[in-house]
C-alpha cells in the first residue's frame, strides 16, 4: 500500500526560475491496486516517483509504504520495499555484469548481503526459471554480459529483477516507452502477468493512452504537481481513448499521436 | 655488435631475479590502482601517498622491535585509513576524486615525516618477512617466494570475495551506481571500504619494499603511480579483462612484464634519468590508442 500526504517540493526557491514540482500532492493506493499515472510533461509525475523511491527529498509532506513512514529514508533503505523500472533500459541493469549476477543483485534487494557464495547452483536454477517466463530464451544465457542484450531484452530482465523479489510497491516509469512496439507489448504483457501473479501494488507512468485504458484499476491524471482527476470503477471501464484525451486541456495533439 | 648484444643480454638476465622480486612487491600498487578504477569506477591517485605511508609506518614499527608480519599489517592498515580519507573527501564534499587523492597524498608527506621523525629511516639488520624461508639461501629467491606468496594469497582472497553476495554488490557499485543504490546497496559505504582496501594494498607494497631494501624514505613513492598504471595497462593488454579472474591477474602479470621491460631498456643503455619520461610517453600512448584508432578509421572511411 502507498500513501502520499500533502507532498510539496519546490526547486530553485527564491530565484526567478523557481518551480513547484509537487504542490500538495495526495494519493492513496490500496494493497494490490494497479494505478496508471498520466499527465503532460512537467505535471510532476517524475517528481512523484522520485519522492516515492527516495531519490527526491520532500520540502514537506509524507510518504508511507505498507503503513510505514519512509519520508526520511534514503534510496538504498527504501529499496527493501520499493522496486523501480526506468524508461532507459541502461539504468536498471549493470551492463558489465552477467544476467545471473544482475538477478542476484535484485534477488538480495533490501536483504543483508553476507560473505556466502553469491551464485549458488540453486540460485542459478531459480533465476533461470524466473527468466523463462519471458519466453526470450534468456534462461540459457545466464552467463552473458547484459551489454550483449538488446534494449528490449535488457528491459525484460529489469522487469523480472524488479518483480521477482515481490516488492511492497512496484514503480514503472514509462518502462515500455523506449522500446519498439512488439517488444513493448511483450514487456507490457509480462508486466501484467507478474503484477497479477504476485498481486503487486503498482504505480505506472505512461504516455500511451491505450495502455492506460487496457491495464490497471485506476487512472490517475496529474497536473501542476497534484492529482487532477482519478477515474475508477464503472467510469474507468467505460473509458475510451478520445474521452481520456478530452481530459487533457493541453498538449492534446501529442497525446493523440502517442496512441499508436 | 653481436658481442654488445650478448653483453646486454647477460646483463639483463643477471637482473631477472631481483627485478622479479621488485615487480611482485610493486604489483600491489598496480592492484591498488586497478581496484578503484576498474571495480568501483572511482578515479583514484591515493596509491602515490599510501605507498610511502605504508613504508614509513612499517619502518617505525620495525625500529620499535615489532614482528615484521605485524609491521606489514600495520602499514596496510594505515593505508586503509588514507584511502578512506580520499573517499570521504570525495563523498562528503563533492571534491573530484583525483583532486581528493592529490590532497591526501600531499598531506601524507607531512604525516610520513612526523611518523618517522626524519626524511629516511634505516631498518637494516632488523628481522624481515623475507627471513621466513631460511631454506632459500639466495636473498632474491626468498623475496620472490615471500612476495609471490603474498600476491597469491591476496588474489585468491579477492577472487573469492568478489564472488560472494557482498563482492557482487561491490562490483555493481562500479558498474552502475544508480542501479546499485536502487537494489539497496549502500553505495557510499561500499566506495569508502573499496577505496580504503585499494590504498591498503599500495601501503602493503610500501611496507614490503621497506623490508626488502632495508630503509624507508619519504620520497619513495615518487612515480609509483605512473609505473603502476603502465603495469596495469600492459597486464590488461596481455590477459584482458573479460572476467573477474583476468581482471585480477592483469595488474600482477603487467607488473612482472613492465619491470622486466624497464630492466631490459636499462641494460640496453637507456640512461636511468630518462625512465620517467619514457614511462609517461608510454602511458600516454596507451591511453591515446582508442582515439588514434578512431582517427585512422575515420581517415580510411
Amino acid at each position: 500500500m502507498l500513501e502520499i500526504r500533502n507532498a510539496v517540493k519546490r526547486f530553485n526557491v527564491g530565484q526567478p526560475d523557481e518551480k513547484t514540482a509537487l504542490d500538495g500532492l495526495a494519493l492513496r493506493l490500496a494493497a494490490g491496486e494497479f494505478g496508471i499515472v498520466i499527465g503532460s510533461n512537467g505535471a510532476g509525475k517524475s517528481s512523484m516517483f522520485n519522492a516515492v523511491s527516495g531519490a527526491l527529498r520532500l520540502d514537506s509532506g509524507q510518504v508511507l509504504i505498507a503503513g510505514d513512514d519512509v519520508t526520511a529514508e534514503p534510496v538504498h533503505r527504501r529499496a527493501t520495499r520499493v522496486a523501480r523500472v526506468f524508461q532507459d533500459p541502461m539504468r536498471g541493469t549493470a551492463a558489465s555484469m552477467t544476467i545471473a549476477e544482475n538477478m542476484l543483485l535484485a534477488d538480495l534487494r533490501g536483504q543483508r548481503r553476507g560473505l556466502g557464495r553469491g551464485l549458488t547452483a540453486a540460485r542459478r536454477r531459480l533465476y533461470g526459471e524466473r527468466l523463462s517466463v519471458l519466453g526470450l530464451g534468456l534462461e540459457n544465457r545466464l552467463d552473458s554480459r547484459v551489454d550483449l542484450l538488446s534494449g528490449g531484452q535488457r528491459q525484460a530482465v529489469s522487469l523480472i529483477m524488479a518483480v521477482s523479489s515481490q516488492p511492497a510497491l512496484l514503480l514503472l516509469d514509462e518502462h515500455t516507452a523506449a522500446l519498439d512496439p512488439r517488444t513493448a507489448d511483450l514487456v507490457m504483457a509480462a508486466t501484467v502477468q507478474a503484477v497479477q501473479a504476485f498481486n503487486l501494488t503498482t504505480l505506472m507512468v505512461t504516455h500511451n493512452m491505450q495502455h492506460a485504458i487496457d491495464h490497471g484499476d485506476r487512472v490517475i491524471m496529474m497536473d501542476a504537481g497534484k492529482v487532477r482527476t482519478e477515474i475508477a470503477g464503472d467510469a474507468r471501464r467505460q473509458l475510451t481513448v478520445p474521452a481520456l484525451v478530452e481530459l487533457f486541456a493541453v498538449k492534446t495533439d501529442a497525446m493523440l499521436l502517442s496512441v499508436h | 655488435m653481436s658481442h654488445d648484444l650478448a653483453g646486454i643480454f647477460s646483463g639483463f638476465i643477471g637482473l631477472v631475479p631481483i627485478t622479479l622480486a621488485q615487480s611482485l612487491i610493486l604489483s600491489f600498487v598496480a592492484l591498488a590502482i586497478m581496484v578503484p578504477f576498474r571495480l568501483l569506477n572511482f578515479q583514484d591517485l591515493t596509491s602515490e601517498g599510501a605507498f610511502p605511508l605504508g613504508g614509513a609506518v612499517c619502518a617505525v614499527a620495525l625500529a620499535g622491535g615489532l614482528n615484521p608480519w605485524l609491521a606489514l599489517l600495520l602499514g596496510a592498515a594505515a593505508g586503509f585509513v588514507a584511502g578512506c580519507c580520499t573517499a570521504a573527501i570525495h563523498l562528503r564534499f563533492k571534491i573530484h576524486s583525483l583532486l581528493a587523492g592529490i590532497l591526501v597524498t600531499t598531506m601524507l608527506y607531512s604525516i610520513d615525516l612526523r611518523i618517522m621523525g626524519r626524511p629516511n629511516l634505516s631498518v637494516f639488520g632488523a628481522p624481515s618477512v623475507y627471513d621466513a624461508l631460511p631454506a632459500i639461501s639466495d636473498p632474491s629467491g626468498a623475496k620472490i617466494a615471500v612476495a609471490g606468496g603474498c600476491v597469491v594469497i591476496v588474489l585468491v582472497l579477492l577472487e573469492l570475495f568478489l564472488k560472494t553476495e557482498l563482492g557482487t554488490a561491490m562490483r555493481a557499485v562500479g558498474a552502475n551506481p544508480d542501479m546499485a543504490e536502487a537494489q539497496g546497496i549502500a553505495v557510499a559505504r561500499a566506495t569508502l571500504v573499496g577505496v580504503g582496501a585499494a590504498a591498503a594494498f599500495a601501503a602493503l607494497a610500501g611496507a614490503l619494499m621497506v623490508q626488502s631494501q632495508g630503509f624507508a624514505d619519504v620520497n619513495m613513492g615518487l612515480g609509483v603511480l605512473i609505473n603502476g598504471l603502465a603495469s596495469l595497462m600492459i597486464g590488461e593488454a596481455l590477459v584482458g579483462r573479460r572476467s573477474v579472474t583476468r581482471q585480477l591477474l592483469a595488474p600482477v602479470v603487467g607488473s612482472i612484464a613492465y619491470y622486466q621491460l624497464v630492466s631490459l631498456c636499462l641494460a640496453a643503455g637507456m640512461p636511468p634519468p630518462d625512465l620517467k619520461l619514457a614511462t609517461g610517453v608510454f602511458v600516454m600512448l596507451m591511453l591515446a590508442l582508442p582515439a588514434l584508432r578512431r582517427g585512422s578509421a575515420r581517415a580510411a572511411a
